[in-house]
């Protein structure tokens, strides 16, 4: 797998063509798997024999002149709380290591499949997807592929390390309140979160199902965007899925930026983060010929809110373990469940009500701009272990304070890529493109033109370059 | 406006009322997380929204408009 590429594209054209087998890719995938997850704990379990099984009916579908799909032989991973036929879906816990075997593949793992992509394992995660750091106490840390004593960020850690790493050119992961993006953006890989309800969450296990969505990993905007469009599609066994039909971004992508009004998020988006931080997001913006800064309204209340539904929702999922067996939760995220189980009702009810405000506000907002730049992370990884983050003489919550930026956005629903700023940063910093509900055309799109600009790219990790 | 709360008496007694065991050492972290979520809340209650303003019951993003 080569780097740096649009591997996505590249490989489902190869497998497409006959140049390459899917057997072929996947007994290479599963090779780098064997060689090089152990520097960076991003996989907890590799699913080898259902993976030659996919890679069978790959080639025979091909050999039989029979279209494999769009993704036909790309190998792909998925974060632990999506269930997989066969397997306990842990969502980065022990207490469900004793839960009965998934009987069936979640929605996205099918219509993946359905494409002709290649399951090859699932990857590491905060416990129950609440967290920003994946330093989970059960099964390990994931390590940062760019500095492998730092973290890689969560709660979608193990989907970015992964693709970071290539160990993997595709992965899905999770976004409650920046859990791809954030992991994307310190790992430097590109990440969407789509809108609310656009793609199914049918078989993902739920963390604040208010604000939950499943979305896709990859090393490119295009590769996001051809996985996007293999993702999208109505589904009733998930009651917040849309009814729209697909919309495909991919044939759209290299529209450029003629016609769209860009603006760059300033006030509550450009404080509270290190000056590298700005800088970069500046770089885009100066690349992309973008000078308009614009405010969202009460950004700052808004995060408070997601917290809010977040603790209260998390917390009454688990409720019956928190009672039973709380010291079995991981001491990363114990607390803050219990304490989710305290909050009153009101503040949840109220919570509920200011996202209906804060949306028709944003809606109020989107006529004037299309698209907005704003940070992905107040800072790049920090190292593993480190609990407080001091910044302009505050002492902040170091994993804590990482979904600053994001969590305003997905309380919204809004559809944002997270990509990753190109270089000279000697850690990953990323950005986060956003537009209107159901804009994720948009956004993908400006993702691709600051691409093809350079001021967009995933890194290479050095350590890649070595041999195993 | 929510009247001040003090977390360290308010989780033992919540916990106590629900029935929601804490063990001695989780104590203090569940108050520090539970202080965190009354911080952010305070200027969440006092942000006034008309009453006309539902929760949507599926939460649908543009529904906003």
């Amino acid at each position: 797998m080569a780097p740096g590429r649009v591997e996505v594209l590249a490989l489902a054209a190869a497998v497409r063509s006959g140049e390459r087998g899917a057997r072929e890719v996947v007994a290479e995938t599963l090779a780098g798997i064997a060689a090089r997850n152990g520097a960076i704990n991003a996989f907890t379990a590799v699913t080898e024999s259902r993976a030659y099984a996919e890679a069978a009916r790959v080639d025979a579908a091909r050999a039989a002149g029979r279209d494999p799909g769009p993704l036909a032989g790309v190998p792909f991973a998925v974060k632990n709380l999506y269930d997989i036929e066969g397997l306990a879906t842990v969502a980065g816990s022990r207490i469900d290591q004793h839960r009965a075997p998934a009987a069936r593949d979640a929605a996205l793992v099918r219509r993946l499949n359905a494409a002709g992509a290649i399951l090859v394992g699932a990857l590491n995660m905060d416990e129950y997807a609440f967290g920003f750091s994946t330093e989970n106490s059960h099964y390990g840390a994931t390590r940062n592929p760019h500095d492998r004593l730092r973290i890689a960020g969560g709660s979608s850690g193990g989907s970015a390390a992964a693709v970071a790493a290539s160990l993997v050119p595709l992965s899905l992961g999770s976004d409650t309140n920046g859990s791809i993006r954030v992991p994307a953006a310190l790992c430097g890989v590109f990440g969407l979160k789509p809108t609310y309800g656009r793609l199914s969450r049918a078989g993902l296990r739920l963390f604040a199902a208010s604000l939950d969505h499943g979305g896709p990993l990859a090393r490119s905007a295009e590769d996001l965007a051809l996985a996007y469009d293999a993702l999208q599609g109505p589904d009733p066994e998930d009651p917040a899925c849309a009814t729209r039909p697909p919309e495909p971004a991919s044939p759209l992508l290299s529209r450029g930026l003629d016609g769209l009004r860009i603006a760059l998020a300033e006030g509550h988006f450009a404080s509270q983060g290190t000056p590298e931080v700005f800088a970069a997001v500046e770089r885009v913006a100066t690349a992309l010929g973008v000078s308009r800064r614009i405010e969202l309204p009460a950004v700052a209340v808004a995060r408070a809110a997601a917290m809010i539904i977040t603790s209260v929702e998390g917390a009454e999922l688990h409720l019956p373990d928190l009672i039973a067996r709380a010291e079995e939760f991981d001491p990363m995220t114990r607390a803050r469940f219990l304490a989710g189980a305290l909050v009153p009702a009101a503040w949840y009810a109220h919570a509920q009500r200011f996202r209906r405000w804060y949306c028709r506000e944003l809606t109020r907002l989107f006529r004037t701009v299309d698209v907005i730049l704003a940070p992905a992370t107040p800072y790049p990884a920090f190292p593993i272990g480190q609990s407080v983050f001091e910044l302009d003489g505050a002492k902040l919550p170091a994993a804590g304070h990482l979904g600053v930026f994001a969590q305003p956005l997905s309380f919204a629903g809004l559809p944002v890529v997270a990509a990753p700023v190109a270089e000279p940063n000697p850690l990953p910093l990323g950005i986060q493109i956003v537009a209107a509900p159901w804009r994720e055309d948009l956004v993908l799109r400006v993702a691709a033109a600051a691409q093809a600009l350079g001021v967009l790219a995933s890194p290479t990790p050095s350590w890649l370059s070595e041999k195993p | 406006m929510t009247e001040p709360l003090d977390p360290a008496r308010f989780v033992p007694l919540a916990a106590a009322a629900v029935a929601l065991p804490l063990a001695p050492e989780d104590l203090n972290n569940v108050i520090s997380s539970f202080a965190l979520l009354a911080r952010v809340a305070g200027p969440l209650m006092a942000f006034p929204i008309e009453e006309e303003i539902v929760a949507a019951s599926i939460f649908s993003p543009d529904q906003g408009g």
